[in-house]
């Protein structure tokens, strides 16, 4: 959460803030450094609780509904389930809490720790390195079955609850950094991911019985997860954690966050006042909107000279109008789904060019170019893949060997009522199934069609030159290589062989935007053979 | 920290208490062992006449989770080793964590020799393992000493090749051996599960946990509630303290909300859950309970995940919501992001265009969806294929959508429209 969270913490908060949160990551890595039982603490001043409440903004009835819930010092606690969507704030309000309240913690994310192994040893390990200066728990524990988890960590909380209690006994005195109470609280971060573990079946109630099994009413358990907790049913059942939900930030809540730590309080609340009602209609999540508005901001005070002016009436209508065109392309643009591979990018951009305006055509033009280097031949290999999974195999016969002709004729044909209907079917059934497979001698058939009527068409530039007639031998190799890169970029997937044929089958995720664009800058008519149901 | 030093007050110490005894089973469960048809007693009687009989026995506790199966047998077991010190030792297993039967045999030695001050070897094999504990069962049945197994999640011990169960009941059919095998399940057809050879050397003795009666509710509810009369709190506040309890419980509307409460959950443990949340809902500055604290805990217990799902929604993702929604009425039993995309969502914003994104803003927005769990994949096959191709399908009914979209502060009365039809 830490790293996704991260431009928000730099957006709100005071340096102190971005500081504890680095110094829990940073504790765990030094070896040389003696640990101590203060550790399991925050080790910073705590927050008051005024402190607390306005560092977190829109999260005041979770902090007060979580503080009820941890209750009074050493007082048990029964395990409790935060849920809400991503960038809600679910951890920096537990961390915070912890600090302001100055109790022992462990927190291990399952993010990080990706296995059972690593996060049974990494809970082990923030235990036993803060036993005791003197002891010599140097090297990590390899556990991996739960059951020596649950021995290692019964003998780990025992000792460290022995000595919280000998602190508090002895130390009346107040002593800066020691943390209060016999409590000791355990955080698990992103149980989510444990669903998509390999042994997720037995870890998941293994976790949530965690309390049960361990019977010792000095451990709070706290989950932390992205989604809510009915999706965390299982026929093995256990008795459910005490929900706390985490709802997204309204946009009156995004509105205090964005304005924390504002220079120009003034110009970036009426910048706030143009974007932040069309974006929360996309999403309202901090940690996209912030990306995205740090650049828009930036892009709204081009015309002012100085940054320090508070805008008035009039000026606020000039920066709008020099904002405006730019808000509908950062909606399209900034979106960019992480699914994608990054080579496609251009291909999002080419979207929203098509929407554009005429005035704002002027940002796009640029886009209009491929921005990566591509060989003639590649892109060439890549406009037959393109052909061959959006086109029949049945009909490309009669697409390559006379130019078109057949495609006149079916046009001809008068629409039956039918016809009609089973056309609606054909088309639903290629939406779902997405491009189609093929061997790689029709992806050479069509490649070579295809480079020889770009000689015939094209033979005065020079630099296109392609060797077909000369040995194909060597074109073959050539083609192949190139085939493997393409696969390797990912514009070409290889899948699985057909059981029939016994012969590995291609398929191009390659979206029409693209193609259209290779293909233009070969000059090549790629619409010409492209079949239309 | 300065806050929390200066607790001298008492309604803090009494929340202190009342939290530490909730979460305390043994607390909890002890009012229920006096009567003598209890489970309580009739465990007592089996375990005791086994141990004083030295014979063999074997019993299964069923019950749903949380009526206290494990928290009786722990007071069970916690008086018998007061009152025979030397005649008992307890292995305690988990199914959870020795689901394994190699993992079970090597935690049963290690238990054992804990027990009696032997030398644990970490890498003795499984049938080490196996003879130690043959060994172990002859040496305490000649000292008289009886063994009790206890087998929490029994259900998961019956799921393999139940060696363990096998080669455990196997040895208990000595005369020399004195052990007590005690099977603790969710399920109650767990007997069911159970081999042949297993079922046959096991003695089919049960003992069900049912849900607590109306009269019991309330006396533990009394039991857990009201403060002692004999502890360092200030008398009068103890005194008040349990008058305003009083009043709390007799009331009708108290009564009437347990019930509403105890009519889906039933068992000690949920109640339990439900009385953890109304006690630290009490407001430290008052200092007592009130009938308040309970109505808040039972609103925040009933709680509708998917409608509260919907209110995150952003307008864009309740778009494709109904859209998908809108496939579904059409009896269109498979549709990815792409057929939605151009069957449903074009067609809205032909005449509509202020929320006419493109493609690829959708789709970060369907990805959204994914991730709440409104919608998910209708299988896992596929990896390979890109998230716009893969066939997904709605995880929320249209009637929830419905209501969720009416309750959304400023849902575009176009899709309150398109969802009605």
């Amino acid at each position: 959460m830490a790293k996704v969270e991260s431009p928000q913490v730099t957006r709100r908060t005071t340096r102190s803030y971005s500081a504890s949160n680095d110094a829990i990551e940073s504790t765990k890595p030094i070896e040389p450094y003696k640990p101590t039982l203060n550790d399991l603490g925050f080790r910073q001043q705590p927050l008051s609780f005024e402190d607390l409440l306005s560092c977190l903004p829109g999260r005041r009835t979770q902090v007060l509904e979580l503080l009820r819930l941890l209750g009074p010092l050493n007082s048990p606690m029964f395990p409790i389930l935060i849920y809400g969507g991503p960038s809600t704030g679910k951890t920096s309000v537990i961390l915070q809490v912890f600090r302001h309240l100055n109790r022992p913690f462990v927190y291990s994310s399952c993010v990080t720790c990706y296995s059972p192994r690593i996060l049974f040893e990494s809970i082990l390990n923030q235990l036993f390195h803060r036993k005791n200066s003197g002891n010599s728990y140097s090297s990590i524990k390899r556990c991996e079955k739960p059951s020596d988890f649950v021995n290692y960590l019964r003998e780990a909380l025992e000792s460290v609850i022995k000595n919280l209690k000998g602190n508090s006994g002895k130390l009346s005195s107040k002593v800066s950094g020691q943390p209060n109470g016999t409590m000791i609280y355990l955080v698990f971060d992103h149980l989510e991911r444990v669903r998509k573990w390999d042994k997720s079946s037995t870890i998941l109630p293994f976790l949530f019985n965690l309390f049960d099994i361990l019977k010792m009413p000095e451990v709070g358990l706290i989950f932390i997860s992205n989604t809510s907790p009915d999706t965390y049913y299982f026929n093995m059942g256990y008795v459910e954690p005490i929900p706390l939900c985490f709802p997204d930030y309204t946009e009156d809540d995004l509105r205090q966050i964005f304005m924390a730590n504002q220079t120009n309080r003034k110009l970036y609340s009426s910048f706030l006042d143009v974007v932040l009602r069309p974006f929360c209609r996309v999403t309202r999540r901090v940690d996209e909107l912030s990306a995205v508005f740090s650049s828009l901001f930036k892009k709204y005070s081009q015309p002012l000279s100085d940054m320090g002016v508070a805008p008035n009436e009039d000026m606020k209508r000039r920066l709008f109008s020099h904002l405006q065109p730019h808000i509908t392309s950062a909606l399209n643009e900034t979106f960019l789904s992480p699914s994608w591979p990054p080579l496609l990018k251009d291909e999002a951009n080419g979207e929203t060019k098509k929407k554009g305006s005429s005035r704002m055509s002027r940002i796009h033009e640029d886009f209009d170019k491929i921005d990566f280097h591509m060989s003639t031949s590649a892109k060439y290999l890549l406009i037959s893949a393109f052909l061959a999974s959006r086109n029949p195999a049945t009909l490309d016969a009669s697409l390559f060997d006379s130019t078109g002709v057949s495609d006149s004729r079916k046009r001809k044909r008068k629409p039956s009522e039918k016809s009609l209907e089973q056309k609606e079917m054909t088309e639903l059934e290629l939406l779902m199934k997405g491009p189609g497979t093929f061997p790689l001698e029709r992806l050479l058939a069509i490649f070579q069609c295809i480079t020889s009527l770009a000689e015939d068409s094209l033979d005065e530039e020079e630099s296109h030159e392609l060797t077909i007639e000369g040995g194909s031998s060597g074109l073959m190799s050539d083609v192949l290589l190139q085939l493997s890169s393409l696969c390797n970029a990912n514009f070409i997937i290889k899948g699985g062989s057909c059981p029939l044929e016994g012969s590995t089958r291609y398929r191009t995720a390659v979206s029409e935007d693209l193609a259209l664009k290779v293909a233009r800058s070969l000059k090549f008519p790629l619409s010409k053979y492209l079949y239309r149901r | 920290m300065g806050r929390e030093k200066e607790k001298e007050n008492p309604s803090q110490k009494a929340l202190n208490l009342l939290r530490t005894r909730l979460s305390n089973p043994n607390f909890v469960f002890k009012p229920l062992s006096d009567s003598p048809d209890s489970n309580y007693s009739k465990l007592k009687f089996i375990i005791s006449s086994s141990i004083t009989e030295a014979c063999n026995n074997s019993i299964l506790l069923l019950g749903p989770r949380g009526s206290g199966k494990v928290a009786v047998l722990e007071l069970v077991l916690s008086d018998l080793l007061q009152q025979y010190p030397e005649a008992i030792s307890v292995i305690r297993l988990n199914g959870l964590l020795h689901g394994d039967d190699n993992c079970a045999l090597k935690e049963i030695a290690r238990q054992l020799c804990m027990e009696h001050q032997l030398l644990f070897s970490k890498v003795a094999s499984f049938d080490d393992n196996s003879q130690f504990l043959i060994a172990m069962l002859r040496e305490c049945g000649l000292a008289h000493k009886t063994i009790i197994f206890v087998l929490d999640e029994f259900d998961l011990f019956a799921q393999a090749k139940q060696r363990l169960l096998y080669s455990l009941l196997d040895a208990m059919q000595s005369v020399t051996s004195q052990a007590v095998v005690i099977g603790v399940s969710c399920r109650l057809d767990v007997d069911q599960l159970l081999e042949k050879r297993v079922r046959s050397r096991f003695s089919h003795r049960k003992l069900l946990f049912l849900p607590p009666s109306k009269e019991d509710t309330e006396r533990f509810l009394e039991h857990i509630l009201s403060l002692p009369k004999d502890s360092s709190l200030p008398h009068s506040y103890t005194v008040e303290f349990n008058g305003r309890l009083k009043n709390v419980l007799a009331d009708e509307r108290f009564k009437e909300l347990i019930n509403t409460y105890l009519s889906f959950n039933s068992t000690i443990g949920q109640l339990m859950r439900f009385l953890f949340q109304a006690v630290s809902y009490m407001d430290l500055d008052v200092g007592f309970l009130s009938l308040e604290n309970f109505k808040t805990a039972l609103s925040s217990t009933q709680r509708q995940p998917k409608s509260e799902c919907i209110k995150d929604c952003s307008i864009l993702e309740l778009y494709l919501l109904v859209c998908m929604k809108r496939l579904e009425v059409k009896e269109q039993n498979s549709y990815n992001f792409n057929s939605v995309m151009t069957a449903e969502y074009k067609s809205i914003h032909d005449f509509q265009t202020s929320d006419n994104y493109a493609g690829n803003v959708c789709l970060r927005a369907f990805e959204h969806l994914l991730q709440r769990e409104l919608i998910s994949f209708t299988d896992n096959r596929g990896h390979n294929q890109s998230v716009e191709f893969r066939p997904v399908k709605l995880l929320i009914s249209p009637a929830e959508l419905y209501h969720g979209l009416k309750s959304y502060r400023s849902c575009p009365a176009i899709l309150l429209k398109l969802i009605a039809r």
